[in-house]
C-alpha cells in the first residue's frame, strides 16, 4: 500500500514536471521562432502561438513578453503609420497584462519603453515630446528594478544618445551606458531558459557609433 | 501491480493515442478570408493560424467536448463548441468586426479636431505656445481656426456670429466665471488660464454634448494634466515679468505650483502706446495643481488659481481732447476645482466635481466707484456606462451664481443691483454605434432656473457616418444661456437666451493631414432687447432701461480647414477660412443689423518650421478679416459704417540652445498695418451738428515679447517644451 502511494506521488510529481517541461519546450520553440521570423506574416504566426500558450498558462508572464516582442518586430517592419500604431497597441496591451502578473518586471518595463520609443518614430514632430518622456520613464523604472538589465540600459542609451546628438551636447553618458550594457550581455549568466537574450547586436552597433 | 501501473500510464497519456484533425476557414461578414487569425482549443496549446485564404488545419490529441476560440486583430473573438473523437472536424467561422477607437467613426460636427493624436483634443499646449501671434494665449491660438471671428480690440473668442459671452470655458468639465483677465476698454484681454497647466484644449463651435449647458455658441473645455510627471523646477524670465514653477512627483501622483508676476510698466515705457496709462497692468498670480491616483481606477485632481490685477488710465473725451477722466480697475480672482473620477465594475465610470469661483472688481471712473462681487458654485456628477455598441452618459449639476454690484457717487449716493441664480440641471445622452461606419448620439438636457422659475428641456442630436476615407457628420441642438451679467443685474426677470444649431460637416484625416468642410445655420431667440432702442451703455455704469427677451437673430456660414504636418519635413501648417452671414435685432438695435463684432470673411495661415541644424523653430501667422460694421451717427441708417479690412502678420522664434533652456521671441504685426476696429462717437453733436468720432486702433502697432525658460530637473532630457 505504502509503495503504491509512493509511486502515485512520484507519478504526480513526474506529471507536474512533465507539464513544466511541455511549457518550456513549447516556449523554447516559439522564442526561437520570434527571434528568427522575418516577415509580418511569420511574426503573426509566432505571436498567435505564444497567445495560445499564454491563454493556457495564465500565471506566466513570458508568453506575454515574447508576444509583445513579436508585435514590436511587426511594427518595425510595417510602413503604414496606422497599422504600425495598431501593432504597438497590441504590444503595449500584452506588456500591461504581463505587468499585472509580474509587477516591476525589468524586462517588461524595458519593452514598454521600447513601445513608446517606436511611437515617436511614427511622427517625431508631434509625438516626440510626449512619448520620449514616457519611454525614458519606463526605462528608468526598468533600470531601477534591475540595474544589470542590459536591454534596459542599451535602449535608454539610445534615447539619450539621440537627445544629446540633437542638442550637440556630450554623448559620453549614453556611450558609457551602452558599453556597460554590452559588458553585461557577456557577464550576466542566466539559468532561466526563458530569459530574454536579444539586444546584443543592437548594443554593439550603438557602441560602434560611439567609437567610430 | 504492473498492469495497474500500465493502466494508469495509459490513462495519463492515453489521449495521445487518438488524434483529431481540425480544419476550417475564417472569413469576415462579407465572406473575405481573414489571414493571420488565431485558432485555439481553450485551455490547451493546440491550435494554428489561418493562411492567406483564411484556412487553417491542426491536429489535437484532446478528447471529448472542447471550445474552439477564433480571434483576429480588429475582429470580435468567437467561440464554437467542438467534439473531438478522432473524426475530422470542420469549422467555418464568420467574425464580426470589432468597433475600436481606431477604426470607428466618431462624432465630430462642431467639435473641432485639428490633430490626430487624441481625437477630442483641438490643441495641445505646445500648439498654442508655438502659434505666432497667439502669444501663448488659448483664445489667440483658437482664433486661427475656422468658426472664429477676429475682434482684435477684445482678444476674445467670437464664434459663428455669437458674441464673446456666448463661449463658455470649462475646466475638467466644471464651469468658469469671467474667463478673461481684466483689460482697459478697447484693449485686448488675455485668457486667465495659461495653456501650460493643461494637457489639452478642446474647442467646440456648436452642437456639443448635453453635458455642457449655459453656453450659447461654443464650449471651450480645458483638461488639466493627469499623467504622472517628473520632479522639476521651471523658471521663466519674460520681458513683461517672471514666473517660477515647481512640480513634485511621487509614485501615484504629483503636485505643481506656479507663481507668476506680470508688470507691463517697463515695456510700456519702452514702446509708445495709444493708451494714456497712469499705471500699466500689473498682476500677480499663484496657481497650483494636485493629482493623486487611487489604485489603478481612481484619480483625484485639484486645480486652483488666485490672481490679483490692477491698472489705471485716463479716458479721453472724444469731443474735447483736453477733457480726461481717470479710470482705475482692481480685480481679485479665485478659482478652485476639485474632481474625482473612478472606474467602477461592470463598465461604469463616475466623474464628480465641485468648483468655486469668485471675482471681485473695484472700479473707479472719476467720482463714480463700483464694487462688484460675483461668485459661482458648481457641483456636478456624471455617470457613464460603456458597452461594445452603446455609451450612456447621465448626470446632474447645480450652478449657483451670486452677484452684487454697488455704485457710489458723491452726488447720487449708492445704488445696488444684484441677483442670485441657482440653476439645477440633469442630462442624459446615449452614443449608439450601429456599425463602425455609423454612430448616433442623442441627448437631452433639462434645466430649472431658480431665479426666473423657468424650466426648459433642450434636445441634442448628432450623427456621423463614414464616407470613403472620411466621414460625414450632422448635428442639431438647442442651447440656452442666462443673459450677460450687465443686463441680468438690471432686470432679474430676464430669462435665458436661446440658440438652435444645425450643422453638416465632412472631415478627412489621413496620416497627419486633416481636411474639414462645414456648413451651419444658427437661429437666435429670446435675446435681450431694450424696449426703447438707444445706444450701448458703458459696462461700468448702472443701467436703468426697460428690457425684455424679444430679440432674435441668425447666423449661417461655411468653413474650410486644412492642416498638414507631413508633406514638408519639419513643417506643420494650417489654413482656415470662414464665411459668416449674420444679423440680429437685440439690445439697443432699432432694427435687425450685422453686429459690430461680425466680419463676413476670416482667413488664417499658420506656418511652423523647425530647423534641426539651428535647433530653432520659426513660426509665422497671417490673419485676414473683412470689414466690420460700426455705427456712424452722422449718416442715416444703423451700423452702416464699414471698417477697413484687418490684416496681421506675426512671427515667432523659439531657440533651444541646450536641452534645458528655451529662448522665445515673438512679434505681432510685422508689417505695421494700422488696423482700425471701429469708431466711437461723442454722445452729443458739436456746434455744427456733427458728432465727433475717433477710431479704435491697436494700443501699439506691434507687441514684442522675449522670454527665457529654464528647466531644472534630474533628468537632463527635459525642457519646458512638453509643458509649453
Amino acid at each position: 500500500m505504502k509503495t503504491k502511494a509512493t509511486i502515485l506521488l512520484l507519478l504526480m510529481a513526474l506529471t507536474v514536471r512533465a507539464g513544466d517541461e511541455v511549457f518550456l519546450q513549447a516556449m523554447g520553440k516559439q522564442i526561437g521562432a520570434v527571434y528568427t521570423a522575418q516577415t509580418v506574416d511569420e511574426l503573426q504566426g509566432v505571436v498567435n502561438a505564444l497567445d495560445r500558450i499564454g491563454q493556457a498558462e495564465k500565471g506566466r508572464w513570458e508568453p506575454l513578453y515574447y508576444g509583445a516582442f513579436g508585435c514590436l518586430m511587426m511594427a518595425t517592419r510595417e510602413k503604414d503609420a496606422q497599422k504600425k500604431d495598431g501593432y504597438l497597441d497590441q504590444a503595449l496591451e500584452r506588456v500591461n497584462r504581463g505587468l499585472e502578473i509580474s509587477q516591476d518586471n525589468s524586462e517588461l518595463l524595458a519593452l514598454e519603453g521600447f513601445v513608446h520609443m517606436l511611437r515617436v518614430s511614427v511622427d517625431p514632430g508631434s509625438r516626440g515630446q510626449r512619448f520620449s518622456g514616457m519611454s525614458m520613464k519606463a526605462f528608468n523604472k526598468a533600470i531601477k528594478a534591475d540595474p544589470n538589465n542590459p536591454r534596459a540600459l542599451s535602449l535608454m542609451a539610445q534615447m539619450q544618445y539621440g537627445t544629446a546628438q540633437f542638442f550637440g551636447s556630450s554623448t559620453s553618458e549614453p556611450c558609457g551606458m551602452a558599453k556597460k550594457a554590452l559588458s553585461l550581455f557577456d557577464a550576466v549568466k542566466n539559468d532561466d531558459a526563458l530569459a530574454p537574450r536579444w539586444g546584443k547586436e543592437m548594443t554593439e552597433s550603438m557602441v560602434k557609433k560611439c567609437n567610430p | 501491480m504492473v498492469t495497474r501501473l500500465t493502466i494508469f500510464w495509459f490513462l495519463l497519456s492515453g489521449t495521445a493515442l487518438a488524434q483529431t484533425n481540425l480544419r476550417g476557414r475564417v472569413t469576415d461578414a462579407q465572406g473575405n478570408p481573414i489571414p493571420g487569425a488565431n485558432i485555439l482549443l481553450r485551455g490547451t496549446y493546440d491550435g494554428s493560424s489561418t493562411d492567406n485564404n483564411g484556412a487553417f488545419v491542426f491536429v489535437s490529441s484532446e478528447k471529448g467536448p472542447q471550445i474552439l476560440v477564433i480571434s483576429a486583430i480588429s475582429f470580435k473573438p468567437e467561440e464554437q463548441p467542438v467534439e473531438l473523437s478522432g473524426k475530422e472536424v470542420f469549422v467555418s467561422a464568420v467574425l464580426k468586426e470589432a468597433v475600436t477607437e481606431l477604426n470607428a467613426v466618431v462624432i465630430t460636427a462642431g467639435s473641432f479636431t485639428a490633430g490626430d493624436e487624441d481625437r477630442r483634443t483641438t490643441f495641445k499646449s505646445l500648439d498654442i505656445a508655438s502659434t505666432a501671434g497667439a502669444t501663448a494665449d488659448i483664445a489667440g491660438a483658437l482664433n486661427t481656426l475656422p468658426g472664429t471671428q477676429k475682434v482684435g480690440e477684445t482678444g476674445r473668442l467670437f464664434v459663428r456670429g455669437g458674441d464673446d459671452n456666448e463661449t463658455r470655458t470649462f475646466i475638467d468639465g466644471m464651469v468658469v466665471l469671467d474667463a478673461y483677465s481684466p483689460s482697459a476698454p478697447n484693449t485686448p484681454s488675455r485668457g486667465r488660464f495659461l495653456p501650460f497647466m493643461f494637457k489639452g484644449t478642446s474647442f467646440s463651435t456648436g452642437g456639443y454634448s448635453a453635458e455642457y449647458g449655459q453656453a450659447l455658441s461654443s464650449a471651450l473645455a480645458l483638461d488639466s494634466k493627469d499623467e504622472d510627471e517628473t520632479t522639476r523646477t521651471d523658471v521663466g524670465l519674460l520681458s513683461v515679468g517672471a514666473d517660477v514653477a515647481h512640480t513634485q512627483a511621487w509614485t501615484k501622483g504629483s503636485a505643481a505650483a506656479k507663481v507668476q508676476y506680470t508688470n507691463l510698466r517697463p515695456y510700456m515705457g519702452l514702446i509708445n502706446q495709444q493708451v494714456d496709462w497712469i499705471t500699466p497692468p500689473l498682476s500677480t498670480e499663484v496657481s497650483g495643481a494636485v493629482r493623486q491616483r487611487f489604485g489603478d481606477k481612481g484619480l483625484l485632481k485639484f486645480y486652483g488659481n488666485a490672481n490679483e490685477a490692477n491698472f489705471s488710465l485716463y479716458q479721453h473725451a472724444i469731443a474735447d481732447p483736453t477733457g480726461k477722466l481717470p479710470l482705475e480697475v482692481t480685480n481679485r480672482y479665485r478659482y478652485g476645482n476639485l474632481s474625482y473620477q473612478v472606474v467602477l465594475p461592470r463598465d461604469w465610470s463616475v466623474r464628480t466635481g465641485v468648483s468655486y469661483n469668485t471675482s471681485a472688481y473695484d472700479n473707479t471712473l472719476a467720482t463714480l466707484a463700483q464694487r462688484e462681487r460675483g461668485t459661482a458654485l458648481h457641483v456636478k456628477a456624471a455617470f457613464e456606462k460603456t458597452t461594445s455598441s452603446v455609451v450612456i452618459r447621465t448626470g446632474g449639476e447645480l450652478i449657483d451664481r451670486d452677484y452684487r454690484s454697488a455704485w457710489t457717487d458723491e452726488q447720487q449716493g449708492t445704488l445696488t443691483q444684484s441677483f442670485h441664480e441657482p440653476i439645477t440641471a440633469a442630462f442624459g445622452e446615449a452614443d449608439i454605434t450601429f456599425s463602425k461606419n455609423f454612430v448616433a448620439r442623442a441627448g437631452v438636457r433639462g434645466e430649472y432656473n431658480g431665479l426666473t422659475h423657468n424650466a426648459a428641456l433642450d434636445p441634442r442630436l448628432s450623427l456621423a457616418r463614414k464616407l470613403g476615407q472620411g466621414q460625414l457628420s450632422l448635428a442639431y441642438g438647442r442651447f440656452r444661456q442666462s443673459p450677460q451679467t450687465q443686463w441680468l443685474r438690471a432686470n432679474n426677470q430676464l430669462h435665458a437666451e436661446k440658440a438652435e444649431h444645425w450643422m453638416l460637416s465632412y472631415q478627412l484625416i489621413t496620416n497627419s493631414r486633416t481636411f474639414r468642410a462645414e456648413v451651419y445655420y444658427k437661429r437666435y431667440d429670446d435675446l435681450v432687447r431694450f424696449t426703447v432702442p438707444g445706444t450701448l451703455p458703458s459696462a461700468f455704469q448702472p443701467l436703468n432701461i426697460a428690457m425684455d427677451n424679444s430679440g432674435n437673430g441668425y447666423a449661417r456660414g461655411a468653413e474650410l480647414f486644412w492642416r498638414d504636418n507631413r508633406t514638408f519635413r519639419n513643417v506643420d501648417y494650417w489654413i482656415s477660412y470662414s464665411y459668416l452671414d449674420t444679423r440680429r435685432e437685440y439690445l439697443y438695435y432699432p432694427t435687425a443689423a450685422v453686429p459690430s463684432f461680425a466680419s463676413a470673411h476670416n482667413f488664417s495661415v499658420v506656418y511652423k518650421h523647425f530647423v534641426p541644424k539651428l535647433k530653432t523653430q520659426f513660426g509665422v501667422t497671417w490673419s485676414l478679416a473683412s470689414a466690420r460694421p460700426y455705427h456712424d451717427p452722422n449718416r442715416p441708417g444703423f451700423l452702416q459704417g464699414r471698417t477697413p479690412n484687418y490684416s496681421d502678420l506675426s512671427a515667432n522664434v523659439s531657440y533651444l540652445p541646450t536641452s534645458w533652456m528655451i529662448v522665445h521671441f515673438s512679434c505681432t504685426n510685422l508689417l505695421g498695418y494700422d488696423n482700425i476696429f471701429g469708431y466711437t462717437y461723442a454722445t452729443t453733436p458739436d456746434a455744427q451738428g456733427v458728432y465727433a468720432g475717433r477710431a479704435i486702433r491697436q494700443p501699439a502697432t506691434r507687441f514684442l515679447f522675449l522670454g527665457i525658460f529654464i528647466t531644472l530637473s534630474k533628468n537632463k532630457g527635459i525642457n519646458q517644451l512638453p509643458s509649453l
